[in-house]
C-alpha cells in the first residue's frame, strides 16, 4: 500500500479565521476515505486544498507525489464533487454529460447513462431549474463516471432523498470493486455510509481528532449500561468517553474491552452495547468543543 | 486493468496541453444557441427595425439636399453597438460562470485562460466575418437600398472602406470586448464587491484625471490630432495594446482566484 495523498503540517488561515491547523495525515491508494466532522470543521477546505482549488498558508500537500496547485498531471486524475458547484447559466445536464468527458479520460458514458436513469434525472431541463436532489445527482453522475483514480464527494448527497442515497451508495461500491481507485467522501449521515468506509478521518476545528482504520474503530468502544453504583465501580480507573444518566441509571462509553472485562461486566448484570461510528464521531467531537469551552 | 494505469502513470493522450485547452474553448460555444445565432438573430432584428426607420425617413423627406443631410447623419449610428456589448457579457460570463465550473472539472487557471483566449479569438473572427460580410452587402446595396447605415458607420472604417480593413477593425474591437470583459470579470471572481468599487473608482480617477489634464492644458486638439494621425490602423493597433494587458492582467488575477459560492 502506498499513501496517494500525502498532507504536512497543512495550515490554512483565512483572515482571522484558522480553518486547517496544521495537519498531517495521508490516505492510501484505492480506499474509500471517510472525511467526517460537524459543520465549519475544515472538511470542505481540506478538500479544496487537495484539489488545488484553494490555496495552503503553510504546509505540504502531495498528490501522486506532486504539489496539485496548477498541476495538469495531477489534476486530471483528480475528481472533485461539491456541493456548492456552479454551473454555466444556460447549462442543461445534457451540456455536463457531454462536457464532463473531455476532461476526465476514463470517462465511462455507459456507467454515466445507467445512473442517469437511475436518479431519473431530466437531461432537458436547465441546472437552474432542478431540484436540491437532483443538481446533487448530476454530480455524483459526474463523480462516478469520471472514473478518477482520486475521487473526492464533499456532501455529494443534499437532497438526495433516501432511495437515491442508496443507489449512490451501492453504485459507488459496486463500481470501486471493478475499477479499484481512491475516494474520499465527506458527510454527515455517518451510520449510512459507516459500512462503505475503509478509513475514517474525523476533523474538529481545523485540527485531526481521529486518524484511524474503520475495522479498528469497530469495537474501539463500548457502552455499559446498568445501575449507576455497579456501572461507576466498573469503568472506575478507565478513560470515560462519554456519559449519560437517568436516575438511578448510568451509560457510560469507555474504550476498547477484552473478553474476561466482558464476562466480568456480564457477571455483575451490566449490559453492553456497541458504539456506532456516528456515536464515536458525536463524543469525539461533542468532548472537544466542551473541553475547549472549558478551557 | 485501466483503473491501475490511471493511477500509476498520466493518461498519455490528454497529457499535453493542448488536450485541456481546446475542450476549454469549446466549453464557451457549447451552447450554439446563446454564443451564435441569438446575437445574430438580435442583429438582423435591429437591422430590420433600422430599414422601417430609413424608409420612414426616406417617404417623409423629398428634397435632395434634405434627404443627403439625413444620410449623412446615418453614418454616426450606434445601432450596431449591442452585438460589442454582447461580446462584453459573454466575456464576463466566462469568468463568472465557466471559471467555476471549468475547475470543477479539474482543469487548471492556466489552461482555462489559454482555452478562454481561444473562444475569444475564433468568436471574434467568425463575429467580424458576419459584420463584415453584412457591412460590404451594405455598401454594395447602398444602403440595403435606402441609404442607411448601420455596418458602415464612421468608426468602422465609414463608407469607402475596403473589406479587410473593416474586418481587421471588427475583430480587434471584439478582441477588446470579450477580454476586458473577461478581465474585468476576473477582478470579481477575486476580490467580490471590493473588487468592482476599487476597479471603477480607479478608472474614474483616471479617465477625470486624464479629462483635466488635457483641459489645462489645452490639448484637445492634440488629442482630436493623434486620433486623426493614428487612423483606423493605428486604433487598431492601440486597441491591441490594451487588449493584451487585460489578458494579462486578467490570468495574473484569475492565477490566485477560488470559486467562491
Amino acid at each position: 500500500m502506498s499513501a496517494v495523498i500525502e498532507v504536512e503540517h497543512l495550515t490554512k488561515r483565512f483572515r482571522s479565521v484558522v480553518a486547517v491547523d496544521d495537519v498531517s495525515f495521508g490516505i492510501e491508494e484505492n480506499t474509500i476515505t471517510g472525511l467526517l466532522g460537524r459543520n465549519g470543521a475544515g472538511k470542505t477546505t481540506v478538500m479544496q486544498l487537495l484539489t488545488g482549488q484553494d490555496f495552503a498558508t503553510h504546509g505540504d500537500i502531495r498528490v501522486f507525489g506532486e504539489r496539485p496547485v496548477e498541476n495538469r498531471q495531477v489534476l486530471q486524475r483528480v475528481s472533485f464533487i461539491k456541493e456548492s458547484q456552479k454551473y454555466p447559466d444556460d447549462f442543461k445536464p445534457k451540456h455536463v454529460f457531454r462536457t464532463a468527458p473531455w476532461f476526465f479520460p476514463h470517462w465511462d458514458a455507459e456507467l454515466a447513462e445507467r445512473l442517469i436513469d437511475d436518479f431519473r434525472l431530466p437531461l432537458n431541463r436547465r441546472i437552474k431549474k432542478l431540484s436540491r436532489g437532483q443538481l446533487s445527482a448530476v454530480g455524483v453522475i459526474v463523480g462516478l463516471a469520471s472514473r478518477a483514480a482520486v475521487t473526492f464527494f464533499d456532501e455529494p448527497y443534499l437532497g438526495l432523498d433516501a432511495v437515491a442515497r442508496q443507489i449512490f451508495y451501492d453504485r459507488l461500491l459496486e463500481d470501486y470493486a471493478e475499477h479499484p481507485r481512491t475516494i474520499v467522501l465527506s458527510t454527515h449521515l455517518i451510520d449510512e455510509v459507516s459500512n462503505l468506509l475503509e478509513h475514517v478521518i474525523v476533523i474538529d476545528q481545523g485540527r485531526i481528532l481521529l486518524d484511524a482504520d474503520a475495522e479498528s474503530l469497530r469495537g474501539s468502544a463500548t457502552t455499559v449500561v446498568g445501575t449507576r453504583a455497579l456501572v461507576d465501580s466498573f469503568v472506575a480507573g478507565r478513560e470515560v468517553l462519554h456519559r449519560e444518566g437517568i436516575g438511578g441509571l448510568a451509560s457510560v462509553t469507555v474504550g476498547r474491552l477484552d473478553p474476561a472485562e466482558r464476562r466480568e461486566a456480564g457477571e455483575l448484570g451490566l449490559e453492553l452495547a456497541p458504539v456506532s461510528l456516528q456515536q464515536l464521531v458525536v463524543q469525539k467531537t461533542g468532548a472537544s468543543t466542551g473541553i475547549e469551552q472549558n478551557a | 486493468m485501466t483503473a491501475l494505469d490511471t493511477s500509476t502513470r498520466p493518461a498519455s493522450a490528454a497529457a499535453h496541453g493542448a488536450g485541456r485547452i481546446l475542450p476549454v474553448a469549446r466549453l464557451h460555444v457549447v451552447n450554439r444557441l446563446q454564443v451564435l445565432v441569438v446575437p445574430a438573430l438580435i442583429l438582423l432584428f435591429i437591422l430590420a427595425v433600422n430599414m422601417v426607420i430609413w424608409w420612414l425617413i426616406l417617404r417623409s423627406i423629398t428634397d435632395p439636399a434634405d434627404r443627403a443631410d439625413a444620410q449623412e447623419g446615418l453614418q454616426y449610428s450606434g445601432a450596431s453597438f449591442y452585438v460589442f456589448v454582447y461580446a462584453v457579457v459573454i466575456g464576463v460570463q466566462a469568468v463568472a460562470y465557466a471559471f467555476p465550473y471549468a475547475l470543477g472539472m479539474s482543469v487548471t487557471r492556466r489552461d482555462f485562460w489559454l482555452g478562454s483566449a481561444l473562444a475569444f479569438v475564433g468568436l471574434s473572427a467568425v463575429y467580424s466575418a458576419f459584420i463584415t460580410l453584412l457591412a460590404v452587402i451594405e455598401q454594395l446595396t447602398n444602403g440595403w437600398g435606402l441609404g442607411g447605415r448601420m455596418f458602415t458607420v464612421l468608426y468602422f472604417g465609414g463608407a469607402d472602406a475596403p473589406w479587410y480593413e473593416r474586418f481587421l477593425l471588427f475583430f480587434a474591437a471584439f478582441l477588446f470586448c470579450f477580454f476586458v470583459g473577461a478581465m474585468v470579470s476576473t477582478l470579481y471572481q477575486r476580490w467580490r464587491v471590493n473588487g468592482m468599487l476599487v476597479f471603477f473608482a480607479g478608472l474614474t480617477v483616471l479617465v477625470l484625471g486624464g479629462i483635466v489634464l488635457t483641459t489645462l492644458t489645452d490639448s484637445w486638439p492634440a488629442v482630436g490630432a493623434f486620433f486623426v494621425a493614428a487612423g483606423p490602423g493605428g486604433l487598431v493597433a492601440w486597441s491591441l495594446v490594451i487588449t493584451a494587458l487585460a489578458a494579462v492582467v486578467g490570468f495574473v488575477v484569475l492565477r490566485r482566484s477560488t470559486p467562491k459560492n
